[in-house]
Order: C-alpha cells, then structure tokens, then sequence
C-alpha cells in the first residue's frame, strides 16, 4: 500500500503564484499543502536578483529573492505545510470511497490523487479537494527556434545563465550573443555585462523589441550594447565550444534576406526567445489549453474546465510583473478553499459566460466569467501591436440576441505594446444572467477620430 | 583492358560537355588490385560520381584520391589534448581503434575469449559519432541489394540483436516496417518485393490490403493502396546499445582507453607490431580497424589503403514523446523508387522512448564529422509527416545529422588485411551497420583469433558473464520496488530531470558505470536527463553538481564533451557564496 496523506488543498509550485494561493486558502481556513520540486520556496524568483519587483504590491522596489522572502514569511508564520524536493509522478481523480460514498452528496466530484516521489518519503500519495496549478513557465529552446550549426557547448537560454550566474556564481563564458530581447535576455545582458562579460549585442527577429520600455532602458541603453532589430542568428559554429554565430537581417514574415549574413566572434550565445506556461499535468487532467496563452482556460478566480483544478502565475499566462502573479495566486487559492470546504456537495459554480477577446488582442485572461462568482473580476491582456498613438479599450456584455447588452467599461490609453501586460477590472453585477458573452474591444487613436 | 575502358569512362564523364572535353585532368592507375584516381575536378559531386563509376570495372576497391577545388582534404587529430601517457609501454593481444556500436559490439564478442584487449576511443566516449546518430532501427534486410555482404550481415544481425538485447537489459522491441503503395503500380510491384526479400533471406514479409493497412495504422493518409509489410524490422536506443555493449565488454575485462587517438601502426617484417597514439605507444599482436568514418586513414597508417570512404550525411528531426502514439509501425517512403536507391528513402520510426524519428535525409558531403543542419534538411523531411494524419511539423522537438562511412563500392568490408596479416577491418559500416553489428563483430572476432593464433593459443573465457548489471530505471519500476530503492539509497527519490523523470540516484549510477561517464553528454546517453523538452535549461546546473561531486573537480570545469567544452569558464566576481546570499 502507498501511503496517503489528506489534505483539503494541494498546491503544485512554490513560486510567487503558488506561495500567494497556500496563503489565501489557509487564510480561508484550509488546510494546505505545498509542494515544490525544487530545494527551496520562491519559485524563479530565486535568481532574479535584479531590482524591480513588488511597486504594485508593497509599493516598493524589491529584488526577486526579497519579493519571495515577505511570501515565505507569511506562509511559514502560517504554518503552512511545505513538502519540498518533491517530485509528483501523476494526477487522477477518484471518485469517494466506498464508505465515505454514502454519505456524499449527489454529484460530488471526488478527490484529486496525486503520486508523488521524494528522498525521504519514497513514493507516497496526496488526496486532496482541490487543486492549484501555479508550476510556472519553462523557456523556449534553441531548438524550438530552429536554429542550426554545429553543436557546441556555450548554447544555453538566459534562464540556465541566469541560474549558473546568480545562484552558482559560474560564468557562462566570455564574450556573448544574446538572441530575442524578452525581459530575461535584457535583463541577462546588463547581469554579464557587469560580471566583466562582453555582450556584443542584442538580435530581435521581430521588427519591435520584445521586452520592457525600463528594460530596455536600464539594461542595454545605460551600457551602450546594441539591439539589432529584424535580425537573427542563423547558424552556430564551433565543434566543442562556441567560436562564432552567423547573423543575418529578415524580412517581415521572418525570412532571411540572402546576402545580410555576418558572422560575428563569441563563445557564448544566449537564448531569450520566450516563455511556455508549464501545463503537462493540466493536460494529463484533460484540460484544453488556449492556444494564445499556452495555458488552461479558466473563469476570474482561476478555476479550469475540471470542477476543483485551479491555475494561477505563469502557468496560466506569461506575466510581465510578479506581482500579478501573486494576485492571480490569491484569487485562486481563495477559491479553491472556498471549493475544498463544500466538501463535494453540488457546484455552486453559475453560468460561464465566455470572454472574447476581439481584433487587437494578443489574448485576454481570464477565459470565462463566472456569474456565479459575485464581486470584482480582474482581467489581464495584451494588445498584439504596439499603439504608440493609444487606444480605446471597451468591455462589454452580449445579450442572447447577439447585441451589445450592457457596458461594463471603457478605458484610455495612451500607448499600448505587446510586452507590457494590461490589468482591468470589471463588476461581475453588471453581467446579465444571460448574457452570450464578455465581448472585449480595443481601438486604434485613428480610429477614434474618424 | 579494363583499366582502359574505366580511362575512356572517366574522360567522357569529365569532359564531355560544352566542349571542353579533356579540361579537367584525372589520372587512373592499379595499384595492389585496387584502382587509384588522382588528379583535380571542380566540384565533390563529381569526385563521388567517378569513384562510383571506378566501383564498376570488378576492382577490390577504388582508393578515389581525387582533389576537389576550395575543399581540403581532412586530417586525423586527437579531438583534444592528453595530459599523460597511460598506454605506453604495455602490451595487448588486440587493440581495436573505434568506440562506435561496432567497435564495442567486438570488444564485448571478444570479452568472450582469454585475451588482453582494449579498445581506442578518441572522444570522451563511445558512440559519440555515427552511432549516436541514426534511426535506430534494426532493419528487416530487405532494402539492401541482394547478394551483398550489408544483405546478409543485416539478415544475421537482426536475428541477433533480440537476445544480445536480452543480455545487455536494453529495450528492442518489433515494430515491423511498412512500404506503403501510394499508387496502384506500386501495389503491382508485389511480387518483385516479395522475390527481393526472399533472396535477402528477409525472416518474413506480407503483403498488407488497403484494409488491413487503415486497421493497423489508423492514421495513415489517405489514398493509400495497401502495403508491403516486413515484421522482422525492430528497433533500438542506439546510444544506449552501445554503451551497454562497451559496459558489458568493459564489466568483462576488456580496457577502454577514452580520449585516445590511434596517430600511427608501426610495422616490422609486414606486421603492426606497435600502435602509436596520442596516450602512449603500446605493442598489440592484433589490430582491430573499426573507426567509422575514419576507417580509411586506419588502413591507411598500416599501409593498406585499398579503399575509400566518401560521407553521406543524414538528418533527421525528433518529434514529442505525444507523437508516438499516433504511430503503430515503422512506416518508409511510398515509392517504389526508394528500393533501389544508395539508402533507404526514409520515413518514420517510433523510438523506444515513444517519440517520433523523422528522416533521415541522404545527401553526399565532404565532412567526416559535420553535423551542422541546415533548414533546407529539415524542409525535406516534412515529406515524410505526410505519411500520418496526425504528425505535425509544429511537433519537433529537435534535429540532428549523421554521417555515414560508404566505400565506392558501396558495401561493407569485413576481412582480415590482404597485406598486413595481424590487421582486421570492420570498415566502410554505412547503413545498416547498427543492424549488421552483432553479426560484424562475429565474424571480425574469429578473423582477429586466427590471426592471433599465429602467436597465442586462445581459449574461452570461461568467467565471461552476458548479462549485464544494468543500473535501474526508476521511472519504470512498480512503485513498490521504487519505493523499496528509495529507502535504501534516498538519492533514488531526488528527481533531478523532471522531463524524463531521472533521479540523481540513476545520474551518480551512469558516472559510476563499468564505462564511467565523465561529461554532460555522456551522463545524457546512459540515464537521459536533458533529453526531454526543456533540453536541460532547469537540470543542467544540478547535473553539473552531481558530476563536479562525483569526479571531484570544481563545478566550472564540467564538460558537455570532454576537453575544451566547458560549460562555464570562471567563476563570477561574488562566487557562489555571493549568488546564493
Ligand atoms: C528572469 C526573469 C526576470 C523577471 N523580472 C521581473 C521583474 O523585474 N519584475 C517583476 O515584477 N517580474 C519579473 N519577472 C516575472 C515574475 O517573476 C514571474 O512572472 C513570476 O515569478 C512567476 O511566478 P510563478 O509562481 O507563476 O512561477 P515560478 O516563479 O516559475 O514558480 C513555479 C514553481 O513551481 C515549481 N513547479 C513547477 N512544476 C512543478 C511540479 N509539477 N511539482 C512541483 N513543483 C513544481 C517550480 O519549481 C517553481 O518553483 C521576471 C521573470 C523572469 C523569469
Ligand atoms: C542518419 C543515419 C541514419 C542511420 N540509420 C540506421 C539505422 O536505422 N539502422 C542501422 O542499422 N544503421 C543506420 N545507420 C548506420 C549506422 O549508424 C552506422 O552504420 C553505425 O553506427 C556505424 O558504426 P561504427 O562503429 O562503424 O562507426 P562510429 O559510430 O562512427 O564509430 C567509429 C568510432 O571510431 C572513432 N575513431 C575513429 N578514428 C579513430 C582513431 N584513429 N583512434 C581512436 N578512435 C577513432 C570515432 O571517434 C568513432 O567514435 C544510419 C546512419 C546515419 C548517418
């Protein structure tokens, strides 16, 4: 027999999202527990050791080990149960025993079971009611960009520099080309840079940078390295370690432009081409991920399609600021108290009213409104271009009939860009019962004149 | 009077057009029954069409020693430097050059008998080559032409590899192999296929209806007209066949010199008395030439270059592990035209991790160890998506090319030197040389012991033991029995690849192996970590901890392959201490 351990809420991760859920849920009176793969809580956090987490949360500038530590505090003052280093093998649902079957009510999805493995509890299960996905993102390989060459060492993604440089203290090389101007990349170039590392410049295939305003700013222009727009690296040459890549200009559609190659001298190439919301175990509990967002779809708290399973931080959708993610946590693990004290008894859960994201959107988050849930929603988008000029957002309720019912805001802004993550809220009240759906709407300056 | 046909050839095909003919300057000669072409053409292409052609006129081989403008002709080197000479001086019954799948497959037939033996392997390990890039796949027999030694070396091997896989405790399973009839005519062209597998002495082939065919593979495209179906086809991991060959050689007595080049053959009196390499120089009664794509410069050093290889590279992409179930059988290209081609067109194949292979391409290239891809090789590939429903481009995970050692004739050559009597070959193992191997090293084995009989009565090594002490794979194991290793050795419970799920338990096992590894690679090819999708970007510092520990080295000189490929080069202005605050 496997072992088992009961708990009223589990949460997968340790990171900002996953600390701020176990939080929330204990603080509605659930018994939690925490489990994490790595040796210690924090998440990505751990290696972000740059300035800039925390103005929205606590009003200050915080460095990412700083940001996690005031979670962890909260959370070991609250006892919270931890298991760490802990691998969780799979995930099922399992309807109520036998003899607690009786006396479940009618509809009682049962219990999540999960099969985990670690060194001092060799492989064990947890049973809990609910479930909160914050496992994160992982990063996109050189390989998913197609990238050819050789296949030399010195080929690493900013997240593995950034871990080698700030938690090991190792530098990666000596002389390095960063490929994609995503927030880590930027941010690992002024990190070499002041490690006494040369960056020889900054390639972004996308005719736009794809990281931050501040980012940009603060990490190549205040140390003069270079951001060479619609560029990319082609080829990797080296045998056993770096020696060169091949660079090249591209047209719109990514294509290279024959004849723009140049080869440039460095014996390290980092990759900073992008984030993937980790979802293997969503999708091994048969969640369908939205193909914008690369995560589960879910209504404002964060609940999925799978009654009990909720999803909060970068496993939901790539976050600029940690501190959104640590709102998206508490909305999730809130709920998902609020679900394990039913204790099974039928879903409070009301009509889901899809949200649609119109023209102009990269993606907007969350997926559904629940009218069941009453209150606030908050919900998070980005446009799919920058509008320097601004723009016009709308949210507006679609009755049966196909027409506009009612609207529940319009906002200005004076610039809109695809990396910087827009947060609104809207009253759930305002809603219609039956309303066909949450019809979002976003208009060029231009277009307002006219 | 051949010679002068193969001239009067050679002429026609390097001046014959635009009139420039006789421009390009090619010199023809016999030399030790072989035929030798010297001289300049323009382009590579046309140096391999005239060695093919040269392969024609009934030789021993063809020793193509043409230049091809803008291209220089490639030297041996020691892939990196040694620090010390731990051979010199000593002295061996058999030394075999090349740590690929058939260079291990001898050390561990040889294991067998009482003889010293080591094998040369100039990388940080074996199957850093050929062998760690290709399909997999142990082929049925069927594509190779009929009457050659790949035919029947493949035919034997095949029928090997199922029990040799039993004693290694590697997966091999049969999926059988499918040449779908994309048309009619080639629904027609049965009973040739038939006729051809039956003279390769294939074990078994059928011929599969339209019905059938959707039956068995759901997914298949539509259109189809049936197929040819070949149930002896089976597959392997490749890398890890080969070092579990080399651990169990290894495990058995026979040395394994790493990171140690064969540089020259000292002869006296006609035969090699000493091998000469970059880790000192040792006296060896026999000599093993099993170097891949460098098999010719091996004959080379002994003075008998009778042939030579030309490199046709192959490239192949990996899909995800969810591909695989979308796929029942190996399936090849659905053209008739493929079966008489120099490889087999390609297709898929299902690995026995469950992903998806997809290749590989065939396409001659100077470069004995060039695998670079480009992303022309990977357009061609997507042809073969075309064969499933259900497999998309979108699902690659990564791609690689190999390189394979052809002679001009096109076949294997497996016999003892014609010129130099304690001299072995094991050369020119193209396609399918990961199948032919278990047969290859049998035959090389007796070769190698008649040759050894002239100085030594060989008897058999009675000690020998065939099953190998695999390491165990937790992921695969009853939760039951994993529990139970846990709690003996809590490092079994510590996952440090969440991807393909490895312990740091199995990581300490592969650097622990009879055949040790010493580098990120190697540590991948024996227990996986860094083989699924995040390709290593979250375990490669914790492996680097792990193999800093275990080889007791600072944690900045871990090597992805051995010297001169540092991960890291230094340490940051804080250190660890500073990082970890
Ligand atoms: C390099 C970098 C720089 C950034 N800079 C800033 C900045 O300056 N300011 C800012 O506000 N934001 C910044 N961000 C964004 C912000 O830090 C992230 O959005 C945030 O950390 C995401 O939190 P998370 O909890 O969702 O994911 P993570 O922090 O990634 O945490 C996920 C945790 O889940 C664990 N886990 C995953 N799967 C499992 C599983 N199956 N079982 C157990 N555990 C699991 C992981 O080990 C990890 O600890 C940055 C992000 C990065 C990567
Ligand atoms: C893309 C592709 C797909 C293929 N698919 C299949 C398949 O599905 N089935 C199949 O049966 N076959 C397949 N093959 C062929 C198969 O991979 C090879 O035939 C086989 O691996 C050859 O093994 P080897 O030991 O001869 O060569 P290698 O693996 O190349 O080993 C030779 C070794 O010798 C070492 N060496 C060379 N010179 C020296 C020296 N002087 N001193 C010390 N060491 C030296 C090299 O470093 C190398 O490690 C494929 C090949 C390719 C390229």
């Amino acid at each position: 027999m496997i072992p088992r351990e009961r708990r009223d809420v589990v949460v997968l991760g340790g990171g900002p999202a996953g600390l701020a859920a176990a939080l929330a849920a204990s603080e509605s009176g659930s018994d939690v527990l925490v489990v994490e793969r790595e040796e210690r809580l924090g998440g990505i956090l751990k290696q972000c050791v740059h300035d800039g987490f925390g103005l929205v949360r606590f009003g200050e500038q915080l460095a990412g080990p700083e940001y996690a530590r005031r979670y962890i505090d909260l959370v070991e003052g609250r006892r919270v149960a931890v298991s760490l280093e802990t691998f969780v093998h799979s995930v099922r649902r399992e309807a109520p025993a036998a003899a607690r079957r009786a006396a479940a009510a009618d509809g009682d999805p049962g219990f999540f079971v999960l099969t985990c493995v670690n060194r001092d509890r060799g492989v064990f299960e947890l049973e809990a009611r609910a479930l909160v996905l914050a496992t994160g993102c992982r990063e996109r390989t050189d390989r998913q960009v197609f990238i050819h060459g050789d296949r030399p060492a010195g080929v690493l993604t900013a997240g593995l520099a950034q871990h080698l440089v700030n938690i090991e203290g190792l530098l990666p090389g000596r002389r390095a080309v960063i490929l994609g101007s995503g927030d880590i990349g930027l941010i690992m170039a002024r990190r070499l840079t002041l490690e006494g590392m040369e960056v020889e410049g900054v390639y972004e295939l996308k005719s736009e940078p794809s990281g931050l305003s501040r980012n940009l700013r603060q990490c190549l222009e205040d140390f003069g390295i270079p951001l060479h727009l619609s560029t990319t690296v082609v080829e990797v040459h080296g045998k056993r370690r770096v020696e060169a890549v091949t660079v090249a200009a591209v047209d719109q559609r990514g294509q290279v432009l024959p004849g723009t190659e140049r080869r440039v001298a460095c014996d390290t190439l980092v990759l900073s081409v992008g984030l993937i919301p980790e979802n293997e175990i969503a999708e091994s509990l048969g969640l369908s991920l939205d193909p914008a967002t690369k995560g589960p779809r879910v209504d404002q708290a964060g609940e999925s399609q799978a009654e009990g399973v909720f999803v909060c931080g970068n496993a939901l959708h790539v976050n600029d600021l940690a501190d959104y993610v640590s709102e998206s946590g508490e909305a999730a693990g809130r709920a998902a108290a609020a679900f394990a004290a039913r204790n099974g008894a039928p879903a409070a859960r009301g009509r889901l009213v899809p949200v649609k994201a119109g023209p102009g959107f990269l993606y907007a988050v969350p997926q559904f409104v629940d009218r069941g849930r009453p209150g606030k929603a908050v919900l998070y988008f980005r446009s799919n271009a920058t509008l320097r000029e601004g723009a016009r957002f709308a949210a507006r309720a679609i009755g049966p009939d196909g027409a506009p019912a009612a609207t529940l805001l319009e906002k200005r802004y004076a610039a809109l860009r695809p990396p910087e993550m827009e947060r609104v809220e809207i009253d759930v009240a305002l809603v219609p019962v039956d309303a066909a759906a949450v019809s979002l709407e976003l208009e060029r300056k231009e277009g307002l004149r006219g | 009077m051949s010679l002068s046909k193969l001239r009067a050839g050679i002429a026609k095909r390097t001046g014959g057009d635009a009139g420039n003919f006789g421009a390009l300057d090619v010199e023809v000669r016999e030399e030790f029954s072989s035929v030798v072409l010297e001289g300049r053409v323009p382009d590579w292409r046309l140096k391999v069409e005239l060695g093919w052609f040269a392969a024609g006129f009934g030789y021993k081989g063809v020793v193509n020693d043409l230049e091809v403008e803008g291209i220089e002709e490639e030297r041996l080197a020691p892939s990196f430097p040694a620090g010390d000479r731990p051979l010199e001086g000593r002295s061996f019954d058999v030394a075999i050059i090349g740590g690929g799948v058939v260079g291990c497959a001898i050390a561990r037939e040889l294991a067998k008998w009482k003889v010293s033996a080591v094998l040369l392997e100039k990388e940080e390990d074996v199957a850093a080559h050929t062998s760690s890039r290709n399909d997999g796949m142990i082929h049925d027999g069927f594509a190779a032409r009929p009457g050659t030694r790949k035919a029947a070396y493949n035919v034997r091997g095949n029928r090997l590899w199922e029990p040799l896989a039993g004693e290694l405790r590697i997966d091999f399973s049969r999926p059988g192999s499918l040449v779908v009839f994309g048309s009619s005519a080639a629904k027609a062209a049965y009973p040739i296929m038939a006729a051809r597998a039956k003279e390769n002495g294939v074990d078994g082939w059928e011929f599969w209806s339209r019905k059938r065919l959707l039956a068995e593979e759901p997914n298949v495209t539509d259109g189809q007209h049936g197929a040819f179906f070949l149930p002896s086809a089976g597959i392997v991991s490749p890398y890890r066949a080969t070092v579990a060959l080399a651990e169990s050689a290894a495990a058995n007595g026979v040395e394994f010199s790493l990171g140690t080049c064969a540089l020259g053959l000292e002869k006296e009196g006609g035969r090699i008395t000493r091998v000469l390499t970059n880790r000192g120089d040792f006296r060896a009664a026999v000599v093993v030439n099993a170097a891949g794509n460098w098999s010719d410069a091996v004959a080379g050093m002994a003075g008998d270059r009778f042939f030579s290889l030309h490199q046709r590279r192959g490239v192949e992409m990996i899909l995800d592990a969810n591909a695989g179930r979308h796929l029942n059988h190996i399936m090849a290209m659905p053209s008739l035209l493929t079966v008489n081609r120099k490889t087999k067109g390609g297709g898929l194949v299902k690995t026995v991790e469950g992903n998806v292979l997809v290749g590989p391409t065939a396409a001659e290239a100077p470069g004995r160890e060039n695998y670079a891809t480009t992303a022309a090789e990977l357009r061609e590939l997507e042809k073969h998506l075309r064969l499933n429903k259900k497999l998309s481009p979108s699902m690659v995970i990564t791609y690689f090319a190999g390189v394979r050692a052809c002679t001009y004739e096109e076949d294997f050559i497996v016999e003892r030197s014609e010129r130099v009597p304690n001299l072995v070959h094991a050369a020119g193992i193209q396609s399918p040389g990961l199948a032919s191997a278990p047969a290859v090293a049998e035959d090389v084995v007796r070769l190698a012991l008649e040759a050894l009989a002239a100085t030594k009565r060989v008897s058999r090594n009675a000690a020998f033991v065939a099953a190998r002490r695999a390491a165990p794979e937790l992921r695969r194991l009853p939760f039951a029995e994993r529990a139970a290793l846990i709690a003996k050795n809590p490092a079994y419970g510590r996952i440090v690849c969440r991807c393909e799920e490895v312990s740091e338990g199995e990581i300490r096992d592969a650097l622990r192996s009879p055949l040790p590894a010493a580098s990120l690679d190697a540590v991948k090819r024996r227990a996986r970590p860094g083989m699924g999708r995040c390709h290593g970007g979250f375990c490669t510092p914790r492996v680097m901890e792990i193999v800093a520990d275990e080889l007791g080295i600072p944690l900045d000189e871990v090597t992805k392959k051995g010297p001169g490929s540092r991960i890291a080069c230094g340490q940051t202005k804080a250190g660890a201490e500073g990082g970890r605050q």
